[in-house]
C-alpha cells in the first residue's frame, strides 16, 4: 500500500516567513507554482513562436547536416605545446596568485587574484590586508567578467575612424603643445572618484605644466555637497562600528552596497554575535528596506526626504533629556515638518536608549542625506561624547563639481576636455543637458572601457585599461596604501588614466610600473632600507605595512549650526497624492557601469530579487491607492507607472515591496543604457532623466499615473519555494539567554516529532576528513557576494532574462529573502535572509531516485555529482526537499543567450536555436573559465558540489607532502570554499565537522543555536545554521513582535 | 476452420531472425569496437615532430625522467619539456643533426614545438600526477617502459575501469619511493608484489579515492 507522507502541521495563527505577496496571500498562482518542480514554462517547450512542430522541423534539418559532416569519429590529433623558454614561477597546470587592489569609491580593495597560465581567473579579497582579511564584495568578484568582456572598446577612435596608439600619441603630444602656450587655458578634465595617490601626484604634475586646466571629479553616486561642507578640514567623520553598543543608520545602508563595503560588514558583524556580554543594537530608518534595514533590531520606514525632520527631533529630543539647548539649531523656532508622524515613541524611545549608552552610541547618516542632515548627526555624535567616530585624512583634494564645469563650458571657457572614465551623457544630472554640452566643445578626448553613450561624437575615443591590465595604486578604506598590478597585458591595447596624464605632463608612456614606483619611493620612505626589496614586499603583500593613518578623535564642526539655519531643506510630504523618488544605487550594475555584466545582470536584487531590470520599487499601501495592487499578483506581468517630477517623466514596472514607505517611490540608477552591449541592451529604465543636480538623490513633488501597460520581470524571489517550513529561525536576545538551544525545537521539529527511519542502507561514510558547513544566520547580512564568488569559481552560466523568468537560473547558491509579519496586512515585515545552497544531506533524497547513479555519495560525506553519468532525468531535482538543483535546459555555455534574428520567426533566443547558430563562448570569455570545473553542457544536473575541486587540490598536497609517511588527513583550515573566501561577514564556514579536527566548523557546530533544515525529514544535512539573534530594546514600540514566533513560544523558556 | 493466424504471419519468423541478426551485428559490433583497446587506443604511435628515442635518452645515457618532465613531482600535468631543456645539451650535442631542426627552428623563432599528444584522459577527468609518483605509484603502471621505447605510444587503455582496478587494489602497483623513477624495478627476490604492496599500502595509509569526485569536478 502507498503511503502518503504527512509533514508535521504548521502551527496555527503566530508569525508567518514569507517570500512573497503571492505566497502570503496564498493565491492559485502561488499554489501552482508550488506543487510543481519548475515554474510554469520551465519544464515545457512551448513559448513563442517555437512551436514543437517547428522545432521538429529544426531539429531534422541539423540532424541532417549533422550527418552530411560525418566528420566526428576519429579521435582528433591534439597537440601538446611547451613554452620555448621557460617563464618564471610558471608550471603548467598550477595557479599563481598575486596581489592587487581594485579602486572603489570608498577606497580601493586590496585583492589577490589566482591566474592560470598567465589569464586571470578569480579575484579574492587580500586575507593578509588587516582591515578586510580576505573578504571582498559582488563588484569585486564579478569585476573578472568585464575585463573578457567581448564587447569591450577594442579600437581607437579618431572621430569614429578606426587609428592606433601611435597616432593618438601624436595627436596628444600636438594639443599639448598648443596647450602649453597659455598655461593650460580652456583645458578641463572630468575624471571619476579614485583615491590612487598616484593619480593625484599626476595631477599635480599636470597642473603645474597647464596651471590654468580645471580638475572636475564627478561620480553621480557621490555627494558633493558633504565634500565641500563636511570635508572642507581635510578631514572626514568616518564610522568606527566595531566600537559602537548602539548604531541608528539614518538612510545609511551601510551593510549593503550603496555605502557600505567589506570593512564596515565585518566591523558590525563582529560585535553581533550573541556570545559576548553586549551586543551592538541597531536602528534603521529608512525608505525602502535594504540589507542594513533586515539586519536591524528595529527598522521605521519613512521618506528619504523625513529623514532631515527624524534628525531634527531626534537632536531636540537628545538635547531636551540632555539638558543640552545648544543640539536644536533652531532653539525650537521651527518644527521639522508639517508631517512628522512618526510612529509614537520611536523619536523619544530611541533618543532615550541612546543618551543611556552615551559614549558607545554612533549616529550615522547616508550619504544620499544633504549636509545639513549631517551637520546634526555630528552634532548628535558630539554631544553624547560618541567615541565610534574617529576623523580620517581625505586622501584628494576636491575639484570642481561638475555643475561648475558646465557653466565653464557653457561660458565657452573651456576648449579642450578629456573625460577619464565616467560616462557623463549618461550619468550627468539631466539639467545640465551634457551631451549637447559636450557637442559644444571643440576637442573632447575620451578615455572608456566601452563605446558608450559619451563616446559618440567625441574626437578621440581610447579603449580603457581594466584595473587588472594596469598599474595602479590607490588607498583602502582604512587608509592603508594598496599596490596594484597588473595581470595580464591589455587585452585591447587600452591606456590607463595615469598612461594619459603621465603623456601630458611630458613623460613617456610608462612601460612598467615606473608612476607607481615614484609615488611609493615617497611613502615609503619613513620606512627606510632598501628600496628593491620593500618594492618587492610591497608587491608581494599587496600593501604597504603600517601606512593606515591612526584614526584621530572626531573634529566638530564650528558653524554647523548656521549651515543648518541657512541650508536645511525640509520638504513636506503632505497630501495623498504627495511623492518622492529617490534614486538608489542598484545592487547589480552600480550607477551603470556594471551594465554590460551578465553575472551581475543576473544576480538578483538581495531585497527585491529582480534580474535583469530595475522597477519603481512602492509601498503595499501605495500600490493599493494607486489600484494596481493586484495586478502585481502572477508570474511575470507587472504594471507600467508613469513618474515624472517637474518635466520629464519615464515610464517604468512597479513593484511592490513590502516594508517601503508611503509616499515614496524608489529607482534604482544605472538601468537603460542607450549605447551597451548585449547584456545591457534592453535591460531595465534609464532613471537619470529625472536627476537634477538639484535633486541628485531624491525629489518631492513627484507624480505618478498608472499608464495600464504592463512589462514582464524577472523575479526569483517564488523560484525554488519550499512550502516555509520553518527554514529560518530567529529570537531574541533575552529568549536566547535563557534558551540558548531554542531553535532546535521550533515549529516541526518540537521536543517530540518523530523522524522519519531511512529505508536505504547508505554506504559508510568513513572517510578520513568529513566535509560540513555552518552559516551563521545571525551574520549574513544577505549580501550575495557568496553568489557570485559562486558564479566565478564553478563556471555558473547566465541563462538570460527570459530563462529566468521560466525559472531557470543556474546559481548553486541563492539568498533567499524572507519576510516575516503576524497578519498579511502588516506594513511593517521583518526581513530575514538565509544562504540556501546544497546540503549535502547524508540521507539524500536525490541519491534514491536517481537512476543512473549519477548523484551518489562519497566517503567524506559530500553529495557528489557525475556529470557523465547525468542522463537527465531532472528525478533528483524533483525529490530535493531544498530544491537547489539547477538542470541544464539549454547549452548555455556554448550558444549565445541574446536574441538572433531568424528569418520567418523573428526573434529567437539563441539557446532554441541550438545547432543553428554558431557554437561556443568568445574567446575571452573562455579565458575566464576555471579550469579545475567542468563546464556543463545541456541536458546535465548540477549544483554546489562544496568546492570540490578545492577539496581535491586540499587533498592531493597534503599526500604529496606525506610522501612515504601517513600523515594523509587534511589538517584543519587549510583552505576554504569559494563563497566562505568571499563572505564578508564570516557568516559561512567550511571545513572537516569530526569533533578531532580542531577544525573551526568542527567547535561551531557545536553552538547551542545550530539547527538543520527540515530534520524531521531525517534527511541529515551537512550543513548547519545558526539561528538569528535580534537585540530589541524592549521599550520599542513594537518591539514585542521582533524576532518571537508566537506568544506561546516566548512564554515558554520563562515557566 | 479458417486460418488462425493471419497470412502475413507467415513472414514473421524471418523477419524476427532478421531483425535478431541486425541487432546482434550491431552489438557486436559496439562491443569489438568500445570495449577493447580498439577504442582506447592501446598501441597509439603517433609520428612526432621530432623523433626522440626515450631508449637512448634514458637508458643509454642515464637521464632521470625529471630532467625532462621537471614538474611531475609538482603539479598535476608532467609537463613536456621546452625547446630550452632540448638545447642545453643540443646547442652542443648533435648540433647538426637533421633530425633536429624543429627544435633548433623553434629556438630560433620562439614557436614551440608542438608534439602530438598520446596519453590522454578525457577533459572531466581530473588526473593529477604529482599524488601518484609521491606516493609510490611508479611511470611504468600507466605509461610502461617507455625507458626502451624507441617511439613512446600507449601501453595502457587509461580507462576509467583500468583506473578503478588499480584504485580498488593499489597493492598491485606500489612500489618504495625511491623505485618510482626506475622503471626497470621488480620486486627483489624472494618478495613479491603483492606482499610489498600491501605492507606499503598499511605504512604509508594509502587509500585512493572510488568515489566519483575523486577524479571528476
Amino acid at each position: 500500500m502507498k503511503t502518503i507522507f504527512h509533514h508535521p502541521p504548521e502551527p496555527e495563527g503566530g508569525k508567518k516567513y514569507w517570500r512573497s505577496l503571492d505566497e502570503l496571500a496564498g493565491t492559485p498562482e502561488f499554489r501552482t507554482l508550488l506543487e510543481r518542480e519548475f515554474p510554469q514554462g520551465a519544464a515545457e517547450f512551448n513559448d513563442d513562436g517555437l512551436s514543437r512542430r517547428n522545432f521538429l522541423k529544426l531539429m531534422g534539418a541539423s540532424t541532417a547536416l549533422a550527418g552530411l559532416g560525418l566528420s566526428g569519429c576519429h579521435r582528433p590529433e591534439m597537440h601538446l605545446v611547451p613554452f620555448t623558454k621557460s617563464a618564471e614561477w610558471a608550471i603548467p597546470g598550477k595557479p599563481l596568485f598575486y596581489a592587487t587592489s581594485m579602486p572603489g569609491r570608498r577606497g580601493a580593495l586590496p585583492l589577490i587574484v589566482t591566474t592560470h597560465d598567465g589569464r586571470p581567473t578569480k579575484v579574492d579579497g587580500n586575507p593578509m590586508h588587516p582591515v578586510t582579511q580576505g573578504a571582498s564584495d559582488v563588484f569585486a568578484q564579478a569585476s573578472i567578467l568585464n575585463l573578457y568582456d567581448p564587447d569591450r572598446s577594442r579600437a581607437f577612435l579618431n572621430s569614429g575612424q578606426v587609428s592606433d596608439s601611435d597616432h593618438f600619441s601624436a595627436s596628444l603630444d600636438k594639443i599639448a603643445a598648443n596647450l602649453a602656450a597659455n598655461g593650460g587655458a580652456g583645458l578641463a578634465f572630468l575624471v571619476e572618484h579614485d583615491n590612487s595617490p598616484t593619480r593625484e601626484r599626476l595631477r599635480g604634475e599636470v597642473l603645474k605644466k597647464f596651471p590654468n586646466a580645471a580638475w572636475c571629479v564627478y561620480d553621480p553616486l557621490v555627494n558633493d555637497e558633504l565634500a565641500r561642507v563636511l570635508e572642507a578640514g581635510g578631514a572626514r567623520n568616518a564610522p568606527r562600528i566595531e566600537k559602537a553598543d548602539v548604531i541608528l543608520a539614518l538612510d545609511c545602508d551601510f551593510l549593503g552596497c550603496d555605502e557600505g563595503d567589506v570593512e564596515t560588514s565585518r566591523a558590525f558583524a563582529v560585535r553581533r554575535s550573541p556570545e559576548q556580554k553586549t551586543v551592538n543594537r541597531l536602528y534603521v530608518v529608512e525608505n525602502r528596506y535594504t540589507l542594513t534595514g533586515g539586519v536591524a533590531d528595529h527598522r521605521l520606514r519613512c521618506p528619504a526626504s523625513q529623514i532631515g525632520a527624524f534628525a531634527l527631533a531626534l537632536a531636540r529630543e537628545i538635547g531636551r533629556l540632555t539638558g543640552n539647548g545648544g543640539l536644536d539649531p533652531f532653539g525650537g523656532a521651527r518644527e521639522p515638518s508639517v508631517n512628522t508622524n512618526f510612529v509614537a515613541g520611536w523619536v523619544e524611545k530611541t533618543a532615550q536608549d541612546l543618551v543611556a549608552h552615551k559614549g558607545r552610541g554612533l549616529v550615522m547618516a547616508g550619504s544620499r542625506q544633504p549636509a545639513a542632515v549631517h551637520l546634526l548627526v555630528q552634532s548628535i555624535n558630539a554631544a553624547l561624547g560618541n567615541e565610534a567616530v574617529a576623523a580620517m585624512p581625505v586622501a584628494t583634494k576636491p575639484g570642481i563639481t561638475i555643475g561648475e564645469l558646465a557653466r565653464n563650458i557653457t561660458d565657452k571657457k573651456v576648449n579642450t576636455l578629456f573625460i577619464l572614465g565616467g560616462n557623463p551623457v549618461y550619468n550627468a544630472p539631466a539639467d545640465l543637458e551634457w551631451a549637447a554640452l559636450q557637442k559644444s566643445l571643440p576637442v573632447v578626448i575620451r578615455v572608456g572601457m566601452y563605446e558608450d553613450e559619451t563616446s559618440a561624437g567625441c574626437n578621440w575615443h581610447v579603449p580603457a585599461a581594466h584595473y587588472l591590465e594596469a598599474w595602479h595604486d590607490g588607498l583602502a578604506s582604512d587608509g592603508s596604501y594598496l599596490s596594484g598590478q597588473p595581470m595580464i597585458l591589455p587585452l585591447f591595447g587600452g591606456w590607463s588614466d595615469s598612461d594619459i596624464l603621465a603623456r601630458l605632463a611630458g613623460l613617456p608612456k610608462p612601460a612598467g610600473p615606473e608612476l607607481i614606483q615614484e609615488t611609493f619611493r615617497a611613502r615609503a620612505r619613513a620606512t627606510g632600507g632598501d628600496f628593491a626589496a620593500a618594492w618587492n614586499k610591497f608587491l608581494h603583500d599587496g600593501f604597504l605595512e603600517n601606512s593606515a593613518p591612526a584614526p584621530k578623535p572626531a573634529a566638530g564642526v564650528a558653524d554647523g549650526g548656521a549651515y543648518i539655519r541657512d541650508n536645511a531643506n525640509l520638504p513636506t510630504l503632505s497630501g495623498e497624492d504627495a511623492f518622492e523618488v529617490v534614486f538608489i544605487s542598484s545592487a547589480s550594475v552600480d550607477d551603470g557601469r556594471y551594465a554590460n555584466n551578465s553575472w551581475l545582470q543576473e544576480l538578483p536584487d538581495p531585497v527585491t530579487k529582480l534580474t535583469w531590470d530595475n522597477a519603481a520599487l512602492i509601498s503595499p499601501a501605495t500600490a493599493r491607492k494607486l489600484g494596481i495592487e493586484s495586478k502585481s499578483f502572477g508570474q511575470k506581468d507587472f504594471p507600467v507607472v508613469e513618474v515624472s517630477v517637474g518635466n520629464s517623466k519615464i515610464e517604468i514596472a512597479a513593484l511592490i515591496a513590502p516594508g517601503h514607505a508611503d509616499h515614496s517611490i524608489s529607482i534604482p540608477l544605472g538601468y537603460g543604457r542607450k549605447v551597451t552591449g548585449w547584456v545591457g541592451a534592453g535591460a531595465g529604465v534609464d532613471a537619470y532623466p529625472l536627476r537634477t543636480s538639484a535633486t541628485p538623490y531624491f525629489a518631492v513633488g513627484a507624480k505618478v499615473r498608472v499608464t495600464g501597460g504592463s512589462y514582464p520581470l524577472a523575479l526569483t524571489q517564488d523560484h525554488h519555494t519550499m512550502e516555509g517550513r520553518a527554514l529560518v529561525r530567529e529570537g531574541t536576545i533575552s529568549h536566547y539567554r535563557e534558551k540558548p538551544d531554542f531553535a532546535k525545537t521550533m515549529w516541526m521539529d518540537a521536543e517530540n516529532a518523530v523522524r522519519n527511519p531511512s529505508l536505504y542502507s547508505h554506504p559508510p561514510m568513513n572517510g578520513l576528513n568529513q566535509w560540513g558547513m555552518v552559516i551563521d544566520l545571525n551574520k549574513c547580512t544577505g549580501c550575495n557576494a557568496c553568489v557570485v564568488a559562486c558564479q566565478a569559481e564553478n563556471n555558473i552560466p547566465i541563462v538570460g532574462k527570459e530563462q529566468v523568468i521560466n525559472g531557470r537560473e543556474m546559481h548553486w547558491i541563492r539568498n533567499d529573502r524572507y519576510f516575516a509579519s503576524w497578519d498579511s496586512l502588516d506594513d511593517d515585515p521583518e526581513m530575514v535572509m538565509e544562504p540556501m545552497l546544497c546540503q549535502h544531506c547524508e540521507n539524500a533524497p536525490c541519491e534514491t531516485v536517481c537512476p543512473v547513479n549519477a548523484t551518489v555519495h562519497s566517503d567524506e560525506g559530500l553529495n557528489v555529482m557525475a556529470y557523465n553519468r547525468c542522463i537527465g532525468t531532472r528525478y533528483c531535482s524533483n525529490n530535493c526537499p531544498f530544491k537547489v538543483r539547477r538542470f541544464n535546459f539549454f547549452d548555455y555555455q556554448q550558444r549565445p543567450v541574446a536574441a538572433q534574428d531568424v528569418p520567418f520567426f523573428g526573434k529567437v533566443s539563441g539557446l532554441k536555436l541550438g545547432p543553428l547558430t554558431e557554437k561556443g563562448s568568445p574567446d575571452t570569455l573562455k579565458m575566464q573559465k576555471n579550469p579545475n570545473v567542468t563546464v556543463r553542457m545541456r541536458g546535465i544536473m548540477e549544483k554546489c558540489t562544496f568546492c570540490v575541486q578545492r577539496i581535491e587540490e586540499a587533498k592531493i598536497a597534503q599526500r604529496v607532502k606525506a610522501r612515504d609517511s601517513d600523515k594523509v588527513r587534511v589538517p584543519a583550515d587549510v583552505f576554504q570554499v569559494a563563497c566562505q573566501q568571499a563572505c564578508p561577514a564570516e557568516a559561512i564556514v567550511f571545513g572537516d565537522i569530526l569533533p578531532d579536527s580542531g577544525s573551526k566548523v568542527s567547535r561551531l557546530r557545536q553552538d547551542p543555536r545550530g539547527y538543520t533544515l527540515l530534520d524531521y525529514l531525517n534527511v541529515n544535512s551537512r550543513i548547519t545554521y545558526l539561528a538569528k539573534i535580534r537585540n530589541p530594546n524592549m521599550e520599542m514600540p513594537g518591539a514585542d513582535k521582533v524576532a518571537t514566533f508566537d506568544a506561546a513560544q516566548e512564554e515558554k523558556p520563562k515557566g | 476452420m479458417a486460418n488462425f493466424f493471419p497470412r502475413w504471419s507467415n513472414f514473421l519468423p524471418i523477419k524476427l531472425f532478421i531483425c535478431a541478426c541486425v541487432l546482434g551485428g550491431v552489438l557486436t559490433g559496439l562491443v569489438w569496437y568500445y570495449f577493447t583497446p580498439k577504442y582506447t587506443r592501446v598501441g597509439y604511435r603517433p609520428i612526432q615532430p621530432v623523433p626522440f628515442p626515450h631508449s637512448l635518452h634514458v637508458t643509454q645515457l642515464g637521464m632521470d625522467c625529471r630532467y625532462c618532465h621537471s614538474f611531475v613531482e609538482v603539479a598535476a600535468h608532467s609537463n613536456v619539456p621546452n625547446t630550452q631543456t632540448c638545447m642545453n645539451c643540443h646547442s652542443q650535442v648533435q648540433k647538426d643533426n637533421p633530425k633536429l631542426l624543429p627544435v633548433r627552428q623553434s629556438w630560433t623563432s620562439g614557436q614551440p614545438v608542438e608534439w602530438v599528444q598520446i596519453h590522454k584522459t578525457p577533459d572531466y577527468a581530473y588526473f593529477n600526477h604529482s599524488v601518484h609518483v609521491n606516493r609510490g605509484i611508479s611511470c611504468y603502471s600507466c605509461h610502461g617502459q617507455i625507458n626502451h621505447m624507441d617511439v613512446v605510444g600507449e601501453k595502457q587503455p587509461l580507462s576509467m575501469s583500468w583506473c578503478l582496478s588499480c584504485h580498488r587494489e593499489p597493492e598491485a602497483h606500489l612500489r618504495p619511493e625511491a623505485q618510482v623513477f626506475n622503471l626497470d624495478w621488480t620486486p627483489p627476490a624472494g618478495q613479491n608484489q603483492k606482499d610489498i604492496g600491501l605492507a606499503l599500502k598499511k605504512q604509508w595509509n594509502v587509500n585512493p579515492p572510488e568515489n566519483c569526485a575523486g577524479c571528476h569536478r
